[in-house]
């Protein structure tokens, strides 16, 4: 009754001079519940020991096992193999630098974009520790907390055509994050800053509006809600006729 | 405040303030999107309105004429629309194809993408899963928009020509300089039905996934995609429908 899955399973070592990429093939019987985390775990396991590929939570947290899953960028670990058919085609995602196989560099690119948006509170405020906290309302610090859930998968840049075309772009990552800014009533960064950052082509206005990345994100972050509510601020600080400090929220 | 155009040194552009380089640079990739978004409204509003109006000659070519004597003779609309009409028309051109990729290797690239995200959702089985996949199509029809855009491109400033010459002079489609059921029909009888009937498929097409993608870059908050979704295939059908049917009607094989 156990299905026989095929994995054909891309194999390239760019630090290798021989090597050459090519697909090979795996075979496996299928167990109940069994996810691509499992699978790939016991090829490594019990059929060929240089299979690279990338694993740490396999709960969905952590975003590394992030690959092509049949032509579709997701996660491995929330992934079942009962939910493909019997041959599941894996290839590394596309857009971030290849480390071997299945496993690529998120790191870096998310750190370079972390320092491009310089995404950290920008505040004069000084902290004093004898002070009640400030509050905030729930309904924002949930909204922030939606655009927070973003784990770094990387899945909404390798899904989009515009970041896999112009490797400048942000990427629904990217710009996810900065909105989460834009809400913050803590960030004193105006409008004047968000427009410069992001009513660029490396920003929301260089998205072509294919929405693959809100269709592939394995954490269901509402993206293209988002980018709408950045579209109109953007508008909204371009076309103003003077200087605005107002935060979005306040 | 510097007057030394900075586009081809954008290390020397730095934030600070309205005045800075960086807001104005920023200030012109939001006028970029305005443009190629609102002539795409405009055009896409002014397109349904043309076929909805054009489609009179359903009804027979008495009412055609009274439809088109109010747009030409009573009024003066068609005169002056059809010169906005053409503005607009390479406007949108020259601002929605800025985000078309230059490379041939990078619009590759893209197709590939696309494919292999559409193809995929054949093979997932949805309920068993916890992650929620949605269909996804968007990339290819992104790609189809490009396609029809080009084509419209070429037939539509064909088209344009044709109807802006002729409104002014007799072309000797009927005799009269116009617009008038006669004239019409004459030209789609003189062999430009092909031209007619493939501008107006792909017309419809580049509208369509044109206004579903504008509502939801810029409302998605607001609006369901899904039902913009639905929206956007019924204004397709709809007005594929109508567009093939006044073709047909100018031929003289539809009336009602």
């Amino acid at each position: 009754m156990a299905r026989k899955i095929t994995f054909k399973i891309f194999r390239f070592n760019p630090y290798d001079e021989g090597s050459s990429p090519f697909q090979q093939e795996y075979k496996l019987e299928e167990t109940p519940r069994l996810n691509l985390f499992s699978a790939l775990n016991i090829i490594r396991d019990e059929q060929d020991p240089t299979l690279m590929f990338d694993f740490v939570c396999r709960a969905g947290i952590c975003g590394s096992c992030a690959m092509m899953i049949n032509g579709r960028p997701t996660l491995a670990c929330r992934t079942l193999t009962s939910d493909l058919p019997e041959t599941i085609e894996l290839f590394p995602l596309p857009f971030f630098k290849m480390l071997g196989d299945l496993s690529v560099d998120t790191g870096v690119w998310f750190r370079g974009i972390s320092e491009r948006l310089e995404s950290w509170i920008h505040t004069d405020g000084t902290f004093d520790t004898k002070s009640v906290e400030k509050l905030m309302d729930n309904e924002l610090a949930n909204e922030i907390y939606e655009a927070d859930r973003c784990i770094e998968c990387g899945s909404c840049v390798s899904g989009c055509a515009t970041a896999n075309v112009y490797p400048d772009f942000l990427g629904a990552t990217g710009l996810n994050r900065i909105a989460r800014y834009m809400i913050d009533p803590r960030d004193m960064r105006d409008n004047e800053a968000w427009f410069e950052l992001v009513s660029t082509y490396e920003g929301v206005f260089g998205c072509i509006g294919m929405m693959a990345c809100e269709d592939v994100c394995p954490k269901n972050i509402p993206l293209l809600d988002t980018f709408s509510r950045v579209r109109r601020l953007m508008i909204e600080t371009g076309l103003s006729s003077k200087s605005t400090l107002l935060k979005t929220h306040s | 405040m510097s007057q030394i155009k900075t586009d081809l040194y954008p290390e020397a552009m730095r934030g600070g303030g309205r005045e800075s380089a960086a807001f104005k640079k920023a200030g012109k990739v939001l006028r970029a999107e305005i443009i190629s978004g609102g002539t795409g409204l405009f055009l896409a509003f002014f397109i349904m309105g043309h076929l909805v109006l054009e489609s009179s000659i359903l009804l027979g070519k008495p009412t055609y004429n009274v439809v088109v004597g109010l747009l030409e003779k009573t009024l003066p609309i068609a005169q002056v629309l059809i010169f906005i009409v053409t503005i607009a028309f390479f406007f949108h051109f020259v601002y929605a194809s800025r985000k078309i990729p230059p490379r041939l290797a990078d619009r590759r690239k893209m197709m590939e993408l696309g494919l292999s995200i559409k193809k995929s959702r054949r093979w997932w089985n949805q309920p068993k899963s916890d992650i929620r996949l949605k269909n996804h199509l968007e990339t290819s029809l992104w790609i189809w928009q490009v396609r029809t855009g080009m084509a419209v491109l070429a037939m539509g400033a064909f088209h344009l020509f044709l109807v802006m010459w002729n409104l002014f002079s007799d072309m000797g489609f009927a005799g009269h300089a116009g617009l008038t059921a006669q004239i019409s029909a004459n030209r789609v009888g003189s062999g430009l039905w092909i031209l007619y009937l493939l501008l107006g498929i792909t017309v419809v097409t580049h509208l369509s996934i044109g206004l579903y993608r504008l509502a939801v870059k810029w409302a998605a908050d607001s609006l369901d995609r899904k039902s913009i979704y639905i929206l956007c295939n019924l204004i397709f059908w709809v007005f594929l429908a109508l567009n093939i049917l006044a073709v047909l009607g100018f031929a003289g094989k539809v009336s009602l």
